[in-house]
């Protein structure tokens, strides 16, 4: 970890549902503008780390701090997003993604402007006015990242938010959010099961285990930034994805 | 809107009431059915056109009764669900009442109200809106109870106050089952009203006037003033049809049609 206050900490967290401990003491700590995705199984604690740092849950040990403060147990302080989309039906693209301001103070002239630009710098520019059913499932999950993006936190989280699309999809929405990421100076925390794409988008790898949920291991990604489609298959690639693989392959074999 | 659906959403009730008709016609004729027993189609047109005079005030005041009390119903039963979804007290307390208020046949409560509320518009609006409440109530209290929970924890995880995520997520959620509500609730409502003009009836309504085509052997008035009931009842469902049509444009449309100058100034949400 470099010198200086870390964009986003948990510190200890810890969090059990009757005796079952969903999540063990977990510590970690991103750096302002870093991209770090958890790779691991159902069970292994990613939801309720989630929900903790997102201030849906309050763990029962333990605290979560942006920028050095105690934003434990308290939501609305970073941005938050689903493998589902999420989308309010009866609202149109730009109104989807200035749900934010609605819920929390009332949407300014200034939201709407910021919203028109998010969609057309991001390839959603001649459907602001659409309505979500009219959007194919790669749309959507764009305009819910706009939403996202839109609630200005410095911190996203995104809990498999390409999960649900096909693999052809899913590579470009992959290389779409590196693009948003670079542009926007975000900093990331990343939820998924796909090894390739936890590689492809990270600064760092962190590999949960089940029973009791924790981090079993963090692998830093080296690879040269900005990334093309063409690393996925490098040696460099290639040498990560077999040491994660090898540490998911043995947890199962435990 | 392309040929398909005009077909579909127009031309096929049109054919299939065509074709009641067709087959009230021909039961008639076939059997040769005495007029003051049955009339056909056409007597009843007949004998609506002949009576329009008497008729359209007539159900001029059945429309007024049935709107005032689909109205009061409507908003009492959304009141109520909305209420009912805040606390499991509350709707353990209302529930109850709202499964015996439908208990209670429609047909024994009009006599009890006429004595209560007179022989005006009251009682016929109360029992209107005793019967639109019902679906409306228990639709909408559904619609506020299945919310997406994961929706609502976004609204959450964004930092939404519980005033603005009922205003802007649960509210808006309500709407496609209160519009199934107000439909089946459009349907009745006629029903309600022509009730309490049968127990209430001092002659002037639709309902005292079957009564009375009925007592001088006037069959094609009993008719017509059946088929005017059934008409007002058809408008009205209509009506909550094309408003439901008009007020939820994303079931439909695939933009929101509006000039961009409102999509950027237009600072509410």
């Amino acid at each position: 970890m470099t010198a200086g206050t870390p964009k986003l900490r948990v510190e200890g967290a810890t969090k059990a549902f009757g005796g079952n401990v969903a999540l063990a003491p977990t510590t970690l700590a991103l750096r302002p503008g870093e991209f770090v995705s958890l790779v691991g199984p159902s069970g292994c604690g990613k939801s309720t780390l989630f929900n903790v740092v997102s201030g849906l849950l309050r763990p029962d040990l333990g605290s979560v701090l942006l920028d050095g403060e105690d934003i434990t147990g308290t939501s609305g302080n970073v941005g938050y997003m689903l493998q589902k989309d999420l989308l309010v039906p009866w609202r149109t693209v730009v109104d989807n993604i200035t749900l934010g301001a609605a819920l929390t103070r009332g949407v300014t002239r200034d939201d709407r402007a910021q919203a028109v630009d998010f969609a057309e710098r991001y390839g959603l520019g001649g459907f602001v006015d659409h309505y979500p059913h009219a959007l194919s499932g790669g749309m959507r999950q764009r305009v819910a990242l706009m939403r996202t993006l839109a609630t200005n936190h410095d911190v996203l989280l995104l809990d498999e938010p390409f999960g649900a699309l096909d693999a052809q999809t899913r590579l470009e929405m992959q290389q779409w959010l590196l693009q948003v990421w670079a542009d926007t100076e975000r900093t990331v925390l990343f939820v998924t099961h796909d090894v390739d794409e936890s590689i492809f988008l990270s600064d760092r790898v962190l590999v949960m285990s089940p029973r009791p949920g924790r981090i079993a291991a963090e692998l830093a990604v080296e690879l040269p930034r900005p990334r093309t489609l063409n690393l996925m298959t490098t040696p460099g690639f290639n040498d990560i994805k077999r040491e994660i693989l090898a540490l998911l392959h043995a947890r199962d074999a435990a | 809107m392309n040929a398909g659906t005009i077909i579909r959403g127009v031309l096929t009730p049109v054919i299939s009431i065509a074709l009641v008709f067709l087959v009230w016609d021909l039961i008639i004729r076939g059997f040769g059915v005495q007029t003051f027993v049955a009339p056909s189609p056409g007597e009843t047109l007949d004998a609506l056109r002949d009576n329009w005079s008497t008729l359209w005030p007539l159900a001029l005041e059945t429309i007024r009764e049935t709107v005032y009390g689909f109205i009061v119903g409507a908003v009492l039963g959304f009141v109520l669900a909305v209420a009912m979804a805040q606390t499991r007290i509350v709707q353990g307390l209302v529930y109850p009442v709202l499964i015996v208020s439908q208990a209670v046949p429609i047909i024994a409560i009009a006599a009890p109200l006429v004595i209560l509320l007179g022989f005006g518009i009251a009682p016929k609006i109360v029992i209107v809106a005793w019967i639109v409440f019902f679906p409306v109530a228990v639709n909408v209290l559904d619609g506020l109870a299945n919310v997406d929970r994961e929706l609502l924890n976004l609204a959450r995880a964004m930092g939404g106050s519980r005033s603005r995520v009922f205003l802007h997520i649960r509210l808006p959620a309500t709407v496609t089952p209160l519009y199934t509500g107000l439909k089946i609730g459009a349907t009745y409502a006629v029903t309600g009203a022509v009730i309490g003009e049968l127990v209430a009836s001092t002659g002037s309504s639709l309902a005292g006037f079957q009564r009375e085509a009925n007592s001088s052997l006037d069959t094609p008035a009993v008719w017509a003033a059946m088929l005017l009931m059934t008409i007002i009842g058809i408008g009205w469902f209509l009506l909550v049809v094309g408003v439901e049509y008009v007020t939820t444009p994303w079931k439909h449309r695939a933009t929101h049609r509006r000039l961009r100058f409102r999509a950027t100034n237009d600072p509410r949400s």
